[in-house]
């Protein structure tokens, strides 16, 4: 089938009004943040989607994959446009973006049962503004939560600021519909428990847009008491007393719904009023009074205890100034946008690992090493740190964060710069355990080390895929490594 | 058409550390760039090739042999061939005696046109560049900010200059040396992820003084006319940073700081 052929018959499902073929979308389309800067620049090498289309209903979905399965079409299902993997990048020449624009509907919001079920395409911060009247929150925070939406939130298994109280998405999610590409609809019921065998919806969950079209999900319902939250700061003298001072606040059983390290270097940018070129750690305790109370002890206790490694105690008003503003707007990433057309700068890149505790402050360790003795550029590096900030009873993550001069020319940028630092993070955590992405997804460009961070188990992904998508028309190079998609690398 | 690009690799003052203790300059770890004007004159030169590929460019840096990776990446860039002009003995030399050497060379070889940076980085001077048209004979201008193609093309360039407020059009008659600022729209464009690790050192001609056939008093310090008497550090005072809400109070105590320092009225 030709684009031609393509487009007509599309025009034959849908209405004039639901098939976007308007250049400039189509190239905003073809790829998102991984590639920002070659994007900003207008020299983005992938094909531009042959059309993005709005269905209006499950219903719709369901025809459209069994359409594109048939006629062997790549699909790349598309939310709040957020991703930062090559979630959303396409690799091929005949392909749709299916984008849940058209699915914004709150279906319910039920406070007896505690649970809400939207459509995929309802942008997170609508829902938790809707529930926030009601006294109540979804829990779930990313930076990202003005413009994500709950179908992308779910595929990616995104995880929120607050997750230490209340889990990732994985924790929230009850039940949902979701489309696979023979057209088939399945519905997973909302109940507080089962055991019915394996938990199908992590069939969903995390899928990326590889195995199903999410068009609806139900989440949990939290009591939300912002009167009584309290705030934590603190200086302290390394990153390892600060993942000690995490760990000890975990194991004793107590969950802040913020628990954070920051090596200096990020500190210095997130907290320049106050940092002191020191590593900063910060809480923060939230729920009803006997709880806040409780974790508040719990904290005091641990800083207590390693306060050796405690420089000084930093005025929790400025703790919580600094978190009422760290929320990335649509504006925010626009002025990104517009500010990359200009500059030879952007505002950085991220790399998100996840390990036990004892492993962490190893990998953290290796990785500064490595990227300082190794990375041919590093004399351009004008950034190189990272952040704790989901942590869990037995482990946490290590956020690398990092930006540089960009001495090279805007297409060759991941190259020469991003993906040689994320393989340095990705090789050194996968050398001693860890997980390559606590919660990004995997995307486009991690998939070359898929297999690697499965393992044995990767039989397991591998047969879901053959089993649910064995044509391969869900969104080609996402997670699963294609031979076809190295020349984009 | 050949082009010569003379240029010069200069420490990235920018990177310059400053202790405020002992007063003096951490020098240490100092990289070196490519002049930025003399940036400019390559880039202006790789448009005009880019209009006329037939085009020829060769830079000429008189410099230590450690610059060596900096042409390579320049001739990574499209840029036939380099001249480094290199020898112990030169170290020392002044402008006077710098333009003696290059003189020397330019002489023995043929261009259209010689573009280069009017100031360098470091010694800021700018005196190469006209000390070089004296001994050459040729017409020579600064600050040159735009230069038409097709004009130069055609043997008889006609360029702009900024003076001041005002920017001004010149034409010349070639061969001549037109030396490009800063200011000008020229940039360099960066060498491409394929050619990252090309082989080109066989493209750089290294010449010492022998090759140039230069006598021992004709360079270095004693081929230079120029005596520095005393150079010192500028003292710098270091200010403490002064963090403001963003308030009223905040706000009046920017603009009085304007105010103060004459950008605002
Ligand atoms: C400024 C910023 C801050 C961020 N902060 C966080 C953070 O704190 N925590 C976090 O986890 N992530 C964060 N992210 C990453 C990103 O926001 C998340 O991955 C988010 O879940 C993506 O949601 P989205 O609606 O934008 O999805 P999109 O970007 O549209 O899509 C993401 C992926 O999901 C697939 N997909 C989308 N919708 C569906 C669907 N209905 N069915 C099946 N597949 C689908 C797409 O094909 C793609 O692979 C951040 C990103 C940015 C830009």
């Amino acid at each position: 089938m030709d684009s031609a052929t393509l487009l007509e018959k599309l025009s034959t499902m849908l209405k004039v009004d639901q098939i976007n073929t308007n250049h400039d979308d189509l190239y905003d389309a073809s790829a998102d943040r991984y590639k920002k800067y070659a994007k900003a620049r207008k020299v983005l090498d992938v094909p531009l989607p042959v059309a993005i289309v709005y269905p209006d209903s499950t219903d719709e979905i369901s025809r459209l994959l069994m359409f594109c399965n048939q006629n062997n079409v790549n699909v790349i299902p598309r939310g709040g446009k957020t991703a930062t993997e090559g979630g959303l990048e396409n690799w091929k020449e005949l392909t749709i973006v299916i984008d849940a624009l058209r699915l914004d509907k709150i279906l319910k919001i039920d406070d007896y049962n505690m649970q809400a079920t939207v459509q995929a395409g309802v942008p997170l911060q609508q829902l938790e503004d809707s529930v926030r009247k009601l006294g109540l929150t979804t829990g779930h925070s990313p930076q990202s939560k003005p413009v994500a939406k709950l179908g992308g939130l779910v595929a990616t298994r995104s995880i929120g600021q607050f997750s230490t109280l209340y889990g990732g998405i994985e924790d929230m999610v009850v039940g949902l519909e979701c489309v696979f590409p023979n057209g088939h609809v399945s519905r997973i019921k909302n109940v507080s428990r089962r055991a019915g065998g394996p938990d199908i919806r992590h069939i969903a969950i995390g899928n990326e847009g590889t195995l199903c079209y999410i068009t609806e999900v139900t989440v949990k319902l939290f009591r939300y008491f912002p009167e009584n939250n309290q705030f934590f700061g603190y200086l302290i003298k390394d990153v390892e007393t600060g993942i000690k001072v995490l760990r000890e606040v975990m194991v004793n059983g107590y969950r802040p719904s913020v628990a954070r390290t920051y090596s200096e270097e990020d500190a210095a940018q997130h907290f320049y009023h106050f940092h002191k070129n020191q590593c900063v750690l910060i809480f923060m305790a939230e729920g009803n009074v006997g709880m806040v109370k409780a974790i508040a002890n719990g904290i005091e206790q641990a800083v207590e205890k390693f306060a050796d490694g405690i420089l000084e105690k930093v005025d929790s008003k400025l703790i919580q100034d600094w978190f009422n503003h760290l929320n990335w707007s649509q504006k925010d990433i626009d002025d990104e946008f517009e500010g990359m057309k200009e500059n030879d700068s952007h505002a950085g890149f991220t790399t998100e690992i996840s390990a036990d505790w004892g492993t962490i402050p190893l990998i953290y360790k290796n990785v500064m090493a490595r990227i300082r003795s190794e990375f041919p550029r590093a004399g351009d590096l004008t950034m190189l740190g990272g952040h704790s900030s989901h942590s869990y009873c037995n482990g946490t993550n290590m956020y690398f964060v990092y930006n540089y001069k960009i001495k090279c020319n805007p297409e060759d940028e991941m190259r020469i710069y991003h993906h040689p630092l994320q393989t340095i993070i990705v090789e050194e955590t996968l050398k001693l355990g860890g997980s390559m992405c606590h919660h990004h997804g995997i995307g486009k460009y991690r998939n070359e080390w898929t297999k690697e961070e499965h393992g044995s188990a990767y039989y397991m992904l591998e047969t879901l895929k053959n089993a649910f998508d064995p044509k391969g028309i869900m969104n080609f190079g996402t997670i699963y490594p294609q031979e076809d998609g190295k020349k984009y690398r | 058409m050949k082009i010569v690009c003379l240029i010069k690799f200069v420490p990235d003052v920018e990177e310059f550390k400053y202790d405020y203790q002992r007063h003096v300059l951490i020098r240490e770890n100092l990289k070196q760039i490519l002049n930025p004007d003399d940036a400019c004159a390559v880039a202006c030169a790789l448009m005009i090739k880019r209009s006329n590929p037939e085009t020829v460019i060769e830079v000429v840096t008189m410099a230590p042999v450690s610059v060596s990776g900096h042409l390579e990446d320049l001739l990574r860039l499209n840029i036939d061939q380099a001249i480094l002009i290199s020898d112990i003995r030169f170290s020392g030399s002044d402008t006077f005696a710098t333009t003696r050497v290059l003189a020397r060379y330019l002489k023995q070889t043929t261009f259209d046109v010689i573009l280069t940076g009017t100031h360098s980085l470091d010694g800021s001077t700018a005196q190469v560049p006209s000390q070089l048209a004296e001994v050459l004979g040729l017409p020579q201008m600064s600050n040159v900010v735009a230069l038409d193609t097709s004009s130069f093309l055609k043997g008889k360039p006609s360029f702009d200059v900024e003076h001041d407020t005002s920017i001004m059009t010149f034409s010349v008659d070639l061969p001549a040396i037109l030396s490009v600022s800063r200011d000008s729209a020229y940039k360099l464009p960066y060498v491409a992820y394929q050619d990252l690790n090309r082989d080109v050192s066989s493209r750089i001609r290294v010449l010492s003084h022998q090759e140039l056939d230069l006598q021992p008093q004709e360079t270095g310090l004693e081929g230079s006319r120029t005596e520095v008497r005393r150079s010192f550090v500028k003292n710098m005072i270091k200010k403490d940073k002064v963090i403001l809400n963003n308030d009223r109070e905040g706000i009046e105590a920017v603009y009085c700081y304007l105010h103060e320092h004459g950008f605002v009225p």
